[in-house]
């Protein structure tokens, strides 16, 4: 024994001993265990016996020798055990209230998940790239007519002399904006053609972005200038295995360009949260070659990507760089200036020079949306704690009386409303997964609920913030009262604080009608949008590229075209007239302010554009095979004639200067809507050019579309081979302008619903609230000879009267809402009388409904019934 | 057994602390129980048994004197009362009469096999 002098049992096990032990046993039970302890350690080793300490102590943990709980700590902790008891059995006993409650927070909840997905995902957005605090985009103020407007496009040689000349740039990279090209892009080997997104970037580009590389070396891959880098999956369409691409050759076709290629490397198709969107990518120094004289200082053709040293202030950088390009070009017009990488997505929205915000604006008004709801559900919440406070005021009296203090009754109800939204979490959890996959389509994204350790904080925060914001108004206002009062039943007169219910439902009214009249609106302008005449045929059009032989040969293929039965006309373009293509500012005429300069949108066409999609001639003529020579004949639209100070009628004939060359106007075109309806009409300019056209346009003959199309498509594989006759509907495309418009058509009107649902939840409390304590009043009024329809009148003025006013809050507020939405189009519907009317009253009858339900069953209810009690 | 009101457990507590008399201390006990029976069990459990045989009435127990080997600390020495051997005994005869009962027969047959 004596060698183990220095052996003494674990602490912390004696500690947790003789804390839990009952006083009278713990000699007896230290001494038996020390002898344990020795009698262990002298059989075996220090670690045993130690651990054998722990377990003997673990196993006397039996009710007959442990305290008996009677500390100042078991206070709470009885009452903790008794909060979720007794919340239970007031959520049995008030079913109705209970599911009211449960409904509104776990919709609330189930909004403010997904909207925190989403909003989530849109702050994350770009964000993956290691060199994401250094990595900058390079963008051009253009002065013109004495405003600034920002592009994205810069010169194609702009990232060298940036990387050579600013000493903060430590790499700077160009590439090509895949839209450019459309589906003119292309790659094939002997055995597939394949349509592609496709770009030409700078040979650092896969050092700069981090978009992972299965094979291949990111700073080499792009190195020599026959070499492209392709996508996983496009690797699989070529080679089925993205091993076998390595040193496979490919060509690349972009209108009558091709060259051949080696696979250098595969990248991983890119990640969800990149706005970056490419499946190949060639070395610029191709485009260089193709663009030719076209890199200078005057020609915008290219993006611009940098990254900075660590450290460097941006605004000092952007004050020096402002000037980079007019110092070597004279006479330019545009301002250098970069932003961060990752702003792109978020904040791309320039007016005259200065950031005014863009997506971010959505991101801010759907967290506000977020919040809104669970204002909502939360004030619900209140308002039938509040409303039922009378049910529960003598459990109050007592537990006063009895002894608890404030702190404990407070304790008690945030408690339960904690705990009502604990399970309101769980059913709105349950929402969200149900719901996901149709958010994930009207989005566009792909949210995944995922339960990492920073989003369950989250959530689990929400919840509890939920919990007690609902919970602390009752627990507050319960808990204040005097018990003697309580008890001697003084306390009904005192609950005159109506108003905050009254103003509680007046505000969720107010947001409804808000709501409904969005609603309204936008669907309304959508409407009008994809209906209204925009001075062009856009049914029955269809667009392809122009690719393979038409390349080759396009007069050929247009008569071809134009042979087929159903087709009515045929000719090709550079635009696309839903999209907003290329500009010029080249054009003068006499008399031109050489200060300013005007932007005319350019359309490069062949004979038939303008007949195939319906423009009207307002003066003049189209271009026809009838004359010889159609190079320098123009044709303007109305907003450019009246632009350059001419008329319709003196304009045809006249002789202007475009890029320096003397052309003949020979018409003028009827205004019409390019773009989405968005844009306000721009100046057009015509021109005649066969040299750039990459979109085939067909109009075929209405009424046999079809048998024309199943033609076409016949035609296309006689007459080019390889190539898959891939069309797009013009109407399609410009319906497709309005996707961010949709969805938010879409999205208001589920916000819509769930408020409105909210709302009426809260409503039908309340309504079930009055109906009951007023039940005896209305027993006795039916006594005294009410009929059913006075009580039915009787029970709703209060309700009718605040929804009125929510009415008469919230009309004026939409009014100035969906102003400021319309404002954003060039062409808009008016705001009708009718709108608001109908939002007015669909709020009416909504509260009446709801309100109607539980007084009609108050009103049928036997007054022998609702008297006999007492 | 059910007139006894004795466990299995408790039966052979409450005979260990016959057989260890001056000795019957929890400790020891749980010892001599792990010894005889080759099954471990916890001072704990022991304990817990004991006491429940204290309310019975089985038992009665004092503290003994202190000693050196547990730091100063007493023992609580545990003794059978009368009505304890009464148990014990009317345990014993139950089994012996339904012992008296058990066919001869059976007996037989499971040797034989």
């Amino acid at each position: 024994m004596k060698d183990f002098q220095n052996i003494n049992p674990p602490r912390l096990a004696v500690w947790i001993l003789r804390k839990l032990l009952r006083n009278d046993l713990l000699e007896e039970v230290e001494g038996d265990l020390e002898e344990k302890f020795f009698s262990v350690l002298s059989k075996s080793n220090k670690r045993k016996a130690k651990l054998n300490y722990w377990k003997q102590v673990l196993l006397y943990m039996r009710p007959f020798a442990i305290k008996k709980t009677k500390s100042n700590y078991s206070k709470y902790s009885i009452m903790f055990i008794y909060t979720i008891k007794l919340a239970f059995r007031n959520f049995l006993k008030h079913k109705s209230s209970f599911l009211i409650n449960l409904g509104g927070l776990s919709t609330g909840l189930a909004c403010v998940i997904m909207i925190y997905l989403w909003v989530n995902d849109e702050l994350q957005m770009d964000k993956f790239h290691k060199l994401d605090k250094q990595l900058h985009q390079v963008l051009l103020n253009h002065e013109e007519s004495g405003k600034l407007n920002t592009q994205p496009s810069t010169q194609g040689i702009l990232a060298d002399a940036l990387e050579s000349e600013v000493p903060e740039v430590l790499m700077a990279v160009e590439d090509t904006d895949p839209t450019w090209f459309g589906d003119n892009f292309s790659l094939e080997n002997d055995k597939k053609n394949i349509k592609a997104i496709g770009k030409f970037s700078g040979d650092q580009y896969f050092e700069m972005f981090s978009f992972e590389l299965l094979h291949g070396d990111a700073s080499i891959v792009l190195d020599d200038k026959k070499s492209v880098v392709i996508s996983e999956s496009l690797a699989r369409k070529f080679y089925q295995n993205p091993e076998y691409a390595i040193g496979e050759t490919l060509t690349w076709n972009l209108l009558q360009f091709n060259d051949k290629v080696k696979v250098t490397g595969v990248f991983k198709d890119l990640p969800n949260n990149s706005s970056e969107s490419f499946d190949f990518i060639i070395p610029f120094q191709n485009f260089k070659d193709l663009v030719g004289d076209g890199m200078n200082w005057g020609n915008y053709n290219a993006m611009t990507y940098a990254t900075l040293r660590e450290g460097t202030d941006l605004a000092s950088l952007n004050e020096r760089l402002g000037p980079f390009v007019k110092k070597k070009a004279e006479g330019s017009n545009v301002n250098v200036f970069m932003r961060p990488y990752s702003d792109q997505h978020l904040y791309n929205k320039y007016e005259n020079g200065k950031l005014v915000g863009g997506r971010i604006f959505y991101v801010r008004l759907f967290s506000l949306i977020a919040l809104f709801i669970l204002g909502i559900a939360c004030i619900n919440f209140m308002n039938l704690s509040t409303a039922k406070a009378s049910r529960r005021l003598k459990e109050v009296g007592v537990k006063k009386a009895i002894g608890a203090d404030r702190k404990l009754l407070i304790f008690q109800y945030l408690g339960e409303s904690i705990m009502l939204s604990l399970i309101a979490l769980v059913v709105a959890l349950l929402i969200v997964i149900l719901l996901l996959p149709q958010f994930n389509v009207i989005t566009g994204k792909y949210l995944t609920l995922s339960f990492d350790p920073i989003a369950l904080l989250i959530m689990f925060g929400i919840t509890l913030i939920t919990g007690l914001l609902s919970g602390s108004y009752p627990a507050l206002y319960l808990s204040s009262f005097q018990p003697t009062e309580i008890l001697r039943g003084k306390l009904q007169s005192k609950f005159g604080e109506l108003w905050i219910r009254r103003g509680l439902v007046v505000f969720q009214f107010s947001l409804s009608v808000i709501l409904i009249v969005s609603v309204l609106v936008v669907h309304r302008q959508i409407e009008f949008a994809q209906t209204t005449p925009l001075g062009y045929e856009r049914d029955n059009v269809i667009l392809f590229p122009k690719e393979g032989k038409a390349n080759d040969n396009l007069d050929l293929m247009l008569s071809e075209l134009r042979n087929i039965p159903g087709v009515a006309y045929a000719s090709a373009s550079n635009h696309k007239v839903v999209q907003k293509s290329g500009f010029t500012t080249g054009v003068e005429w006499e008399g031109k302010n050489p200060e300013v300069e005007t932007r005319f949108e350019n359309v490069a066409s062949y004979y038939d554009f303008i007949e195939a999609m319906g423009f009207e001639i307002v003066n003049g003529r189209s271009f026809s095979r009838e004359f010889n020579n159609e190079g320098n004949s123009v044709l303007f639209n109305e907003t450019a004639i009246a632009e350059m100070g001419f008329t319709n009628e003196n304009a045809v004939g006249r002789t202007i200067k475009v890029w320096g060359n003397d052309v003949t106007i020979i018409g003028v075109v009827k205004d019409f809507q390019m773009q989405s309806v968005h844009d306000k009409v721009s100046p057009v300019l015509f021109r005649f050019d066969p040299t750039f056209l990459p979109n085939m346009v067909v109009k075929m003959q209405e009424g046999q579309e079809k048998e024309t199309l199943a033609r076409l498509n016949k035609f296309y594989e006689d007459f080019n081979p390889g190539y898959a006759f891939q069309f797009e509907f013009m109407d399609v495309e410009y319906q497709s302008l309005y996707q961010a418009e949709e969805k938010v058509a879409y999205l208001s009107k589920y916000f819509a619903i769930l408020a409105i649902l909210i709302s009426c939840l809260g409503l039908f409390g309340l309504t079930s609230f009055t109906a009951e304590r007023r039940s005896k009043e209305i027993g006795i009024r039916k006594i005294l000879g009410s009929g059913n329809w006075r009580i039915l009148v009787l029970l709703s003025t209060d309700f009718t009267k605040m929804v009125v006013s929510a009415i008469v809050i919230g009309l004026p507020i939409s009014y100035f809402l969906v102003r400021q939405w319309l404002d954003e189009f060039a062409l808009r519907i008016e705001l009708q009388f009718w709108f608001f009317a109908v939002a007015g009253i669909a709020a009416l009858a909504i509260a009446w409904l709801t309100v109607g339900i539980q007084t009609v069953k108050v009103s049928k209810i036997n007054p022998v019934d609702q008297l006999r009690n007492e | 057994m059910k007139e006894t009101g004795l466990g299995e457990f408790e039966e052979v507590i409450l005979l260990l602390v016959g057989i260890l008399a001056e000795e019957a201390y929890a400790f020891r006990l749980a010892e001599e129980f792990e010894s005889q029976t080759k099954r471990s069990v916890s001072i704990g459990a022991v304990h817990s048994s004991l006491s429940r045989l204290e309310d019975k009435g089985f038992l009665t127990s004092e503290m003994g004197a202190s000693t050196a080997s547990r730091g100063g600390r007493r023992k609580r020495i545990y003794s059978i009362t009368a009505a304890g051997e009464r148990a014990l005994q009317s345990a014993k005869d139950f089994r012996v009469s339904l012992w008296s009962q058990y066919p001869q027969l059976s007996f037989v047959g499971i040797l034989n096999q």
